[in-house]
């Protein structure tokens, strides 16, 4: 396999050979208070007002609803909530417990949405993935009782981070999922690699949500988290839903694309997307939903908001198979643009292979208008706070997607992102 | 990725088709050097397949397979009536009429009456006869650089039409460049139209591209129209590819507007096994206005497609793209259109829709807009579409009377028609409408 080069980004290139492909964290157990965070890490927090569900569970806070897998350089560092989860019948572990305690899941599921030799990353992946995430929802209408989380923190030097994800709700079954990533301040660029898959089965129901935060670099674009990171959910029953929103506001290379394979009759697909960039960042990203299945619908919400010198591209595909009769698409992908030197681009490929698809796509690119920013100014607010009034506006449609804990942490994140990118 | 792919047959076939019709090609020493570093080129790139990006639905590798031989000099006997007969309805529009017969002009069968400020001469004269300076002018164009289809023109481009509109210069009826395939042979033609248009001059340019009546099946055309407009010019171009006769017709434009010029573009295909059509404009003046649109008719195993790249390099331009396919039976249509603009384009004004109408269950449509802005003060947009017949529509039209064929034909012609009324020549625009009612009214194979 070679390295793709088809996205619209640039960076030198990666040796493979100096790469730290597994990274025990110091200490096996959690951090027992918030005093050995990251001091920057824990003034973004700050500012984001609210603590974060992960700041609570670095301060030990058992009280919240949301049961957390906490996955620190390559290890998965605790689970919270197994009991609970046990009793509605969800497995919620580390990879490597579910690799020990339920072999036969694992083989079952594990490659069959990514195959190993599916791109270059997930390859990658593949070879050395060391922890994740393992969450298996039993069938006949199984409600998971709570949000699952998972924390994803790069913590040491040099490290890369390769972990692997999977979700399968069976038959009937609610999921809902959310996964944070962070890493500290470093000088070097730092490589993620993960491959998420989902599976769905009849009438089941994933939600995944990614608020993404990894370190973008410095202002003059040093160092920063390269995010490869492959994601396909697996529609494979009837009426099965799956729904990615992403709010990516870190790294300073994002090359992402949450997919869906709408494999299943009725099934129906949904990507709502926030992608903030800003400084030197790069971000590729978009989504491909297949229709394979009759009748099957898929929902594209893309807003990209590119600010600094920052490059942000959507690059989507929309595909009805030649069988798939009936089926539906309808996409959105805008952007807003923040400043003079940075681009925003839409690549979208559409292919209809039968003529009962009906397929609709839209795609807008503009400034913020400096009407808007007059009003807000005259009403007082900074010109900082303006723009982040602006572009919250601008990204309503996805935020409301994102389940309710984080979407006002996500709009002071956005806002937080883009400082700077004014005045 | 450098792994050497093996040469296909077509790709041989053409550099030795080449060798060996080179010295009966028009031009001097200049145009021969020019055509040589285009096969040479050729030969480095080969025929473009679907790994490349921008031929990504259409591999030539796979749908040109076998060269028909190059036409030159060819001399099947065609009378003016046969030349009417197929241009069909657009026969009957008021013009002035240059000829080209299998890639040759013929004087007999044109009617270029003359005209104040316009200046039309074949290029294989202005090939042969013109100084080094124009003859590298004729040979050069502005699209892409790294393209076969252009380099391939290059090198086998016999004939087409210079003309030159001059300054303030508006004429007073349509100019037509009419190519038709004629005889028992099949050929691969190559032309090439290289148009001027003045400062402040208003004209409007029709290309057709057609085949006489039993004119043999599997030819292959390769056409290109180098077109400049000056400052303030607003040039009307309008290009027919109607053919009967199940031939390649690969075509490209490209197109330079000066400050304040406005180009209008419409294109209009039926009957072609595979068309590539590939414009490619930039603006060189703040000011210009760009509208391009297209109707393509789409059946049997053909295969349409539409390429497009709009470079605003220039602050201050407007561009318009509106793309109809009509696709029936196993019909592909392609449609890519990307809209650049560069750092310091500001007030750039970009919007683009591609629609297409599938008629039967196994058409099939491809559709890749673009967008690639690095500029902030812009407004730039661009949609796509792909469906079915309404059946509420349908059933509106059945409900009042109206018989399901009719109502289908009545809804078809609507959805083309829109693309048609950015024709504003009114005779041209019934001319074209009617041959859209000729296309959906042929029984159906």
């Amino acid at each position: 396999m070679t390295e793709p080069t088809w996205a619209k980004v640039h960076y030198p290139k990666i040796d493979f050979q100096d790469q730290y492909y597994y990274s025990a964290p110091k200490s096996t157990s959690a951090p027992s208070s918030l005093d050995e965070v990251d001091p920057q890490l824990l003034e973004t927090y700050k500012k984001l007002g609210i603590p974060l569900k992960e700041q609570e569970l670095l301060a030990g806070v058992k009280s919240s609803q949301v049961a957390v897998d906490a996955v620190f350089d390559s290890v998965s560092v605790v689970t919270t909530f197994k009991a609970e989860l046990k009793k509605a019948g969800v497995i919620f572990c580390s990879f490597s417990e579910a690799v020990r305690e339920h072999p036969e899941l694992v083989k079952k599921y594990l490659g069959s949405v990514v195959p190993q030799s599916d791109n270059y990353y997930a390859a990658l992946n593949a070879a050395v993935f060391s922890d994740g995430s393992f969450v298996y929802v039993p069938p006949e209408g199984v409600r998971c009782p709570m949000e699952l989380s998972t924390y994803f923190r790069i913590n040491e030097k040099n490290t890369g981070q390769f972990e692997r994800t999977l979700i399968i709700a069976e038959r009937g079954a609610y999921v809902s999922y959310l996964e944070g990533c962070t890493a500290p301040t470093r000088d070097e660029n730092q490589l993620h690699a993960a491959v998420v898959e989902l599976v769905a089965m009849d009438e089941a129901e994933i939600k995944y949500s990614t608020v993404q935060n990894w370190y973008p670099g410095d202002k003059n674009g040093k160092g920063g988290i390269y995010n490869f990171v492959t994601k396909r959910g697996d529609c494979r029953g009837h009426h099965s839903r799956i729904s990615w929103t992403q709010v990516e506001t870190g790294s300073a290379i994002t090359w992402k694309y949450p997919s869906c394979i709408l494999r299943g009759d009725y099934s129906r697909g949904e990507f709502y997307s926030i992608a903030v960039s800003n400084g030197y960042q790069q971000v590729d990203s978009g989504t491909k939903m297949i229709h394979l299945g009759k009748n099957s619908s898929s929902r594209i919400i893309s807003k990209g908001i590119a600010a600094g010198r920052s490059q942000n591209t959507y690059r989507g595909l929309v595909s009805a198979h030649r069988k798939a009769t009936n089926v539906r698409n309808f996409t959105n992908c805008d952007s807003l643009l923040i400043g003079d030197k940075c681009g925003a681009h839409t690549v979208p490929y559409i292919e209809a292979k039968n003529s009962s698809a009906h397929f609709e796509h839209e795609a807008t690119t503009s400034k913020i208008s400096d009407d808007m920013l007059f009003y807000c100014r005259q009403r007082g607010l900074s010109s900082e706070e303006a723009v982040a009034l602006v572009v919250n506006g601008f990204v309503r449609d996805v935020l409301q997607h994102l389940p309710m804990e984080f979407m006002a942490e996500t709009q002071k994140l956005i806002g937080i992102s883009l400082e700077g990118s004014v005045g | 990725m450098n792994v050497a792919i093996p040469k296909t047959k077509a790709e041989q076939a053409l550099t030795e088709a080449f060798a060996a019709s080179a010295s009966k090609l028009p031009g001097g020493t200049a145009v021969k050097s020019a055509r040589n570093d285009a096969i040479g080129a050729f030969s480095a790139l080969g025929l473009p397949h679907r790994r490349i990006e921008e031929w990504k639905y259409t591999d030539l590798r796979v749908n040109f397979k076998d060269v028909a031989p190059p036409a030159i000099d060819d001399a099947t006997a065609v009378s003016a009536e046969d030349v009417r007969a197929a241009l069909g309805s657009v026969a009957n529009v008021d013009v002035h009429a240059v000829v080209f017969v299998n890639g040759r002009h013929r004087k007999d069968l044109s009617t270029p009456g003359a005209m104040a400020g316009l200046e039309v001469q074949p290029l294989a004269g202005a090939l042969t006869s013109g100084s080094d300076a124009v003859t590298e002018g004729l040979t050069t164009t502005t699209g892409p650089r790294s393209d076969a289809t252009i380099a391939l023109n290059t090198a086998f481009m016999t004939d087409g039409a210079v003309v030159r509109i001059g300054n303030g210069a508006t004429l007073d009826k349509p100019l037509m460049v009419v190519f038709v395939t004629a005889g028992p042979r099949a050929h691969l033609t190559s032309v090439r139209n290289v148009i001027s248009a003045g400062d402040g001059s208003t004209a409007t340019l029709i290309e057709a591209h057609v085949a006489l009546q039993g004119a043999a099946t599997g030819g292959q055309t390769n056409t290109l129209s180098e077109v400049t407009t000056g400052k303030g010019a607003a040039l009307t171009h309008i290009k027919i590819a109607a053919g009967t006769n199940a031939a390649v017709h690969l075509a490209n434009w490209n197109v330079s507007l000066g400050a304040n010029a406005e180009y209008r573009g419409f294109q209009y295909t039926s009957g072609q096994a595979l068309a590539r059509n590939q414009i490619h404009t930039v603006y060189t003046g703040p000011g210009g206005k760009l509208d391009l649109s297209g109707a393509y008719l789409v059946r049997g195993n053909e295969h349409v497609d539409t390429t497009l790249v709009v470079d605003h390099a220039v602050p201050q331009c407007e561009s318009r793209e509106l793309f109809k396919d009509v696709l029936d039976d196993r019909g592909r249509g392609i449609f890519q259109g990307k809209i650049i603009v560069r750092p310091n384009a500001q007030k750039t004004d970009g919007k683009q829709m591609a629609q297409a109408l599938m008629l039967s269950p196994d058409a099939e449509f491809d559709s890749k807009p673009e967008l690639e802005i690095y500029a902030d003060d812009v407004v730039c947009g661009h949609g796509t579409t792909s469906a079915e017949l309404d059946g509420d529509l349908l059933f509106y039209c059945k409900s009042r009377g109206i018989p399901e064929n009719e109502a289908r034909a009545l809804l078809i012609e609507s959805f083309v028609g829109e693309a048609l009324d950015k024709v504003e020549h009114d005779d041209l625009r019934a001319a074209l409408s009617q041959y859209a009612t000729v296309w959906l009214n042929a029984p159906r194979s």
